[in-house]
């Protein structure tokens, strides 16, 4: 880009440029020193020039004519656009200061899941291995969602003695009986696993913020379960722990899609009910007709076809120029002959359509014509003109007819 | 006088009597000026009223300054206002002030002051070309000149009277 001339440099100081012109410009100072120099000058020759203008202030009133009104919006001189490199550049960087309280946060609710995850699994552990304690209800769902497929057949099936694996595995089928047993009578007692759930979670809560208050260290999930299996491991086995760890996960499974399910219709309820079914569109506009369509023109002829129709030279309306020559049946023009086709010649005057019939006459044919009317008898051709713009109009071009 | 007129008056007057006293110095030629462009808006309305009534205006002037020059009538420059007086010495330096423009402003070209006063009165480029008959491209050219021999007149002015006193 060459230096930039004076003039631009008024003109971007005035607002009167393009903004892709201003940008080009500001990349243009940006690089060259004795353009933006004279930019500075500029400005100082504009602000001045402004100034001394405006120094010839206009009379305050008039002796001579009506007092002076207030001051109208429409005749205070506008306030010229600033330049865009005058006010500060937007920062787009995020504040740092924000950006590390947003990571302390995540961590702390990150400690916070884990922390209320491994108290919650601890809580439904315990309310597993110790059957006096009231248990958690869960969902009939997935108490009566089919039991994998065992890992091992029994000793009936294969009619080998029995393996370790098979009696470790036993005892969490045995531990899942109970929870499938209890699942038909909290069904019947109205299915309503939400509330049970809702309770589950208030004890994960309860033991989550208990653990937070303390401030104690938190062990891992694994070192927890060990733990347990060693505190428990007089009565139950490790297959045990197993079942009831997959019991707690389902219940929070279901408890999660409660809550989802109770969000959503929440935030549903408020919603106006579903609108009725619109009614089917309207009939799609018909095509526009055509000219002959309108016309009632079922072939277009041309001018020696016309002559040779009527046997004679075609009339037309004098200084209008015809759309088009072409035949319409008889028995749609009044007084023809319907038997014949009619000559038709179609004028469109300011998009109305003017239509000017012409039949020779048979012997003994009689139009019908009368003084005044439209349509007349001119030698032995039947005339009748017609069309869209007032019988005034149309008698009018009457006269016009050769 | 129609409406569209009426309210063509109360929206341009103003700003028209002083745009014409900034090119004339003179209020009461400037009021009168004004008038009868107005009265020819009535005979002719304009479509394009604003740039219309400030070119017919500018014409107006000019021929009126051919006339006085016919007539050996010369400009009156230095008329004082008809403000309230702030004191002698502050009218005196305004007066002053108001000369020293005035004569700076006589320095410039025809068609360069008349786009500096029609910009003093908001008009934009494309107005201001409507106005005089220029091309939208030429205007910012046309005030680049006249910003500049209007200040360094004016700084010249100053520092001559400087000089001689």
């Amino acid at each position: 880009m060459s230096h930039l001339d004076e003039g631009t440099l008024h003109a971007l100081l005035d607002g009167e440029l393009e903004l892709s012109e201003v940008k080009e410009i500001q990349i243009h100072l940006g690089i060259c020193a004795a353009c933006d120099s004279r930019l500075q000058d500029v400005k100082q020759f504009l602000a001045e020039a402004d100034r001394l203008v405006g120094a010839l202030e206009a009379p305050a009133g008039s002796s001579r004519t009506r007092p002076e009104p207030e001051p109208r919006p429409a005749d205070t001189i506008p306030p010229r656009n600033p330049p865009p490199w005058e006010s500060a550049p937007e920062l787009l960087l995020p504040d740092p200061l924000e950006k590390t309280d947003r990571r302390i946060a995540s961590r702390v609710f990150k400690w916070a899941a884990v922390i209320l995850v491994v108290f919650g699994a601890e809580r439904l552990i315990q309310g597993a291995l110790q059957p006096d304690k009231p248990r958690l209800e869960l969902s009939s769902r997935d108490l009566t969602r089919p039991a994998p497929p065992p890992a091992v057949v029994s000793q009936q099936e294969t009619g080998r003695p029995e393996s370790a694996v098979t009696r470790q595995v036993r005892p969490a089928q045995a531990a899942r009986a109970p929870l499938a047993k209890a699942a038909p009578e909290r069904k019947a007692a109205g299915d309503q696993p939400a509330p049970a759930a809702a309770a589950a979670l208030d004890e994960l809560d309860t033991a989550g913020a208990a653990a937070k208050d303390s401030e104690v260290a938190v062990p891992d999930t694994q070192t927890l379960a060990t733990g347990r299996a060693d505190s428990g491991a007089e009565q139950n086995t490790e297959s045990q722990d197993l079942a009831t760890r997959m019991a707690a996960a389902a219940a929070l499974e279901e408890l999660d899609r409660e809550r989802l399910r109770s969000r959503a219709n929440a935030a549903t309820a408020s919603l106006p009910p579903p609108r009725a079914e619109l009614p089917p569109a309207a009939e799609p506009a018909p095509a526009p007709r055509t000219l002959e369509q309108r016309a009632q023109v079922y072939l277009r002829i041309g001018l020696d076809e016309a002559v040779t129709q009527l046997g004679r030279p075609v009339h037309v309306i004098e200084a209008l120029s015809p759309e088009f020559i072409g035949l319409t049946p008889g028995r749609l023009v009044p007084g023809a002959d319907p038997n014949r086709p009619v000559v038709r010649v179609v004028y469109l005057e300011r998009g109305r359509m003017i239509m000017l019939d012409q039949q020779r006459l048979r012997t003994g044919q009689a139009p019908g014509a009368a003084a005044g009317s439209l349509r007349w008898t001119q030698g032995d051709v039947m005339l009748y003109l017609h069309g869209e713009p007032s019988a005034d109009v149309l008698r009018n071009l009457q006269r016009r007819v050769r | 006088m129609t409406a569209d007129l009426t309210q063509l008056f109360e929206l341009y007057y103003e700003s028209l009597v002083r745009m014409l006293y900034r090119r004339t110095g003179d209020r009461d030629r400037a009021e009168d000026l004004a008038q009868e462009t107005f009265a020819r808006a009535v005979a002719a309305p304009p479509n394009n009223p604003r740039p219309w009534l400030f070119a017919v205006a500018l014409n107006l002037v000019r021929e009126d300054g051919r006339r006085a020059l016919r007539q050996g009538r010369r400009l009156e420059l230095l008329r004082s206002d008809d403000r309230p007086p702030q004191g002698p010495e502050a009218d005196l330096e305004r007066n002053e002030r108001s000369a020293a423009v005035r004569s700076a402003l006589a320095t410039l070209g025809e068609r360069d002051r008349e786009a500096l006063l029609l910009k003093a009165e908001g008009f934009n480029y494309e107005e201001i070309a409507a106005t005089l008959g220029l091309s939208k491209g030429a205007v910012g050219t046309t005030l680049a000149r006249a910003r500049r021999r209007l200040v360094e007149a004016y700084r010249s002015e100053a520092r001559g009277k400087h000089v001689a006193s």
